[in-house]
This record gives C-alpha cells, sequence and structure tokens, in this order.
C-alpha cells in the first residue's frame, strides 16, 4: 500500500477512531491526541502493517486502543477512572431531532462499562465483522457475540431507562 | 456460549445478536428464525437489535470530518519534517561552535588576558540569553490566553 492510499484509508478510520477513543477516555481533546498520536507512529513506521495478514481497520484500532491504554496508565491515580465517562453535553449535531437521539445514546452509553462501549462501538458504529473485533479487543473469537450481546441488552435498557 | 443441541422452545439469547449482524450458521439462522415466528419475548428483542443497531449507526459519535484528520496528518507530517531541520541545525550550530571555541581556546596567536575578557563578554551575554529564554519558556507554558486568537 503506497503512502496516499493508506493517508486516504487513516482519514477514513480517523472518526471511527475518534468514537472508540472517545469511549475509551471519555474525553474529546484526548481522544483527538491519541487519533493523531496513531497517525504519527503508523505513518512513520509504514511497513509495520502487513496487508497480508488483514485490513488495516482492526489493525490501525488495535494501535487506537493500545495508545488508549497507554494514556490512560500515564494519568495520575487521582484522573486514573476519567475514562469513566460524564454526561456529554449537547454538540453542533444536524436537527433537533437528531441531535436529541444522539444525546440520549451517548448518555446511555457513558452509564455502561469501559469494555461494553468499545465492543458496541466497534460493531454497530464501525461496523467490523466479529473476528475483525476480537483482533482488536484481543479476546477469543468465540466470546465476541455474547459479549456484544450483554452490551446491547445493557444499553437497550440504559434507553428504555433514560428515554 | 453458544450450545449446538438447543432446543426451539429454549431462548436463543445472544443468537439473536449473530442473526442481526448476520454472523451466524444456516443452521443458527434457521433455530433463531423458527424460535422468533413462536416466541413474542425473543421476537421484540430481534426488533429492538435491530433498531438499536441503526440508531448507532446513523449517530454522530465523532464531529470531526474526514478532512480534520487528512489535514491533521499533514499537520503532523509538516511538524515533525521541522523538527528534524531544527534539530539538524542545532546539531550542525554546536559543532561549528564548538570548533571555533575549541581553536580560540588553544590559539597562541591570542593572549590569556584577551581570552578572559572575551570569555566573559560572550559567558555574560549566553547568560543573558538563557535567563530570558528560560522566562520565556516558563511564561509560554503558564500562559491560559496562549490560545486566544485577537
Amino acid at each position: 500500500m503506497n503512502n496516499l492510499d493508506m493517508r486516504n484509508k487513516l482519514a477514513q478510520l480517523g472518526n471511527g477512531a475518534h468514537a472508540l477513543a472517545l469511549q475509551m477516555l471519555g474525553n474529546t481533546d484526548d481522544a483527538t491526541d491519541a487519533v493523531q498520536d496513531a497517525f504519527v507512529k503508523v505513518l512513520n513506521k509504514p511497513d509495520a502493517y502487513n496487508a497480508n495478514t488483514g485490513p488495516l481497520a482492526p489493525w490501525f484500532l488495535r494501535v487506537v486502543r493500545n495508545h488508549c491504554i497507554d494514556m490512560i496508565r500515564r494519568r495520575r491515580p487521582e484522573n486514573a477512572e476519567a475514562h469513566e465517562l460524564s454526561d456529554p453535553g449537547p454538540g453542533p449535531e444536524d436537527s433537533f431531532e437528531g441531535a436529541q437521539r444522539d444525546q440520549l445514546l451517548k448518555r446511555s452509553l457513558a452509564r455502561l462499562s469501559v469494555e461494553q462501549r468499545q465492543i458496541i462501538v466497534l460493531r454497530d458504529y464501525m461496523n467490523l465483522s466479529y473476528a475483525e473485533i476480537a483482533d482488536v479487543l484481543e479476546i477469543a473469537g468465540g466470546t465476541v457475540m455474547s459479549r456484544l450481546h450483554r452490551a446491547r441488552m445493557a444499553l437497550k435498557e440504559e434507553l428504555i431507562n433514560h428515554g | 456460549m453458544v450450545n449446538g443441541n438447543r432446543n426451539i422452545d429454549d431462548h436463543v439469547g445472544e443468537l439473536l445478536s449473530g442473526y442481526v449482524d448476520g454472523e451466524l450458521t444456516q443452521q443458527q439462522r434457521q433455530l433463531v428464525s423458527l424460535h422468533c415466528e413462536n416466541c413474542d419475548e425473543c421476537s421484540e428483542i430481534l426488533t429492538r437489535l435491530r433498531e438499536l443497531r441503526q440508531t448507532i449507526g446513523q449517530a454522530h459519535l465523532s464531529e470531526l470530518g474526514e478532512d480534520k484528520w487528512r489535514e491533521s496528518m499533514n499537520d503532523n507530517t509538516v511538524k515533525t519534517t521541522r523538527q528534524i531541520g531544527w534539530l539538524i541545525f542545532i546539531a550542525g550550530l554546536l559543532a561549528v561552535g564548538g570548533i571555533g571555541i575549541v581553536g580560540f581556546l588553544f590559539s597562541d596567536e591570542i593572549k590569556m588576558g584577551m581570552k578572559l575578557i572575551i570569555i566573559a563578554v560572550y559567558g555574560g551575554l549566553a547568560a543573558l540569553f538563557f535567563s530570558v529564554l528560560r522566562q520565556r519558556l516558563i511564561e509560554r507554558k503558564s500562559d491560559k490566553y496562549k490560545d486566544v486568537e485577537i
């Protein structure tokens, strides 16, 4: 893959990676930094990605996720739980109805565990296959369906309770 | 975990998610399909899971666009190139300065008194420069208005 192709693909993955980082770090600026740092890492060593081993998306998301884990570890102990998302405030969405729906979803997601938020974003927001999700989260492929189902049921409950 | 010998009357649980995602075998798909025809509870969950998936797929969980990420990649390249440029420049400058200082200190053509005077002048200038530089760096780090555009 040449440098321009890689840049285009990474740019397409930016939003999904940012959504994943945001669910892990709980702060949009930290999430942006994490994605940008991952871009630098990947673009400085493009040969680290081997197209024969699988698509770019799960590989890049694993880089972003590992970087987020490093960032959480580096945080001071008093801020160690900062990755538990606080209720997000209103954002500049397109329509009022869409904005309300997004806010409700973000608030409900914020009440789930980090693991549950990650798996939902990877599947339902980024549309990754179960095998790719297992690759990103470094878990056994056979556990993805059950984890995802539990996460979705928890989110469904949150949406019903707070909708 | 999924039990392959599940009875059709048992609730299908996590298989509903696999069904919505198209991740089941043909046998599992048939099982879920047949079960949901006769189970209102699982059929209801299946509908809710489909709605949930659609809602999340259409949501704006990240507000930044593709162009913003492309720009940030270019910014990073420019930043890295600039940093490398500065490093090379400073290394070259230090090498030239070092050679000049060694040449000056070991030169027989300049008297020791004159050497001391020149060292005092340049040493003083260097001390003043680093003092101002340090102050500026501290101010820059702690200035809460540094990002405000006028």
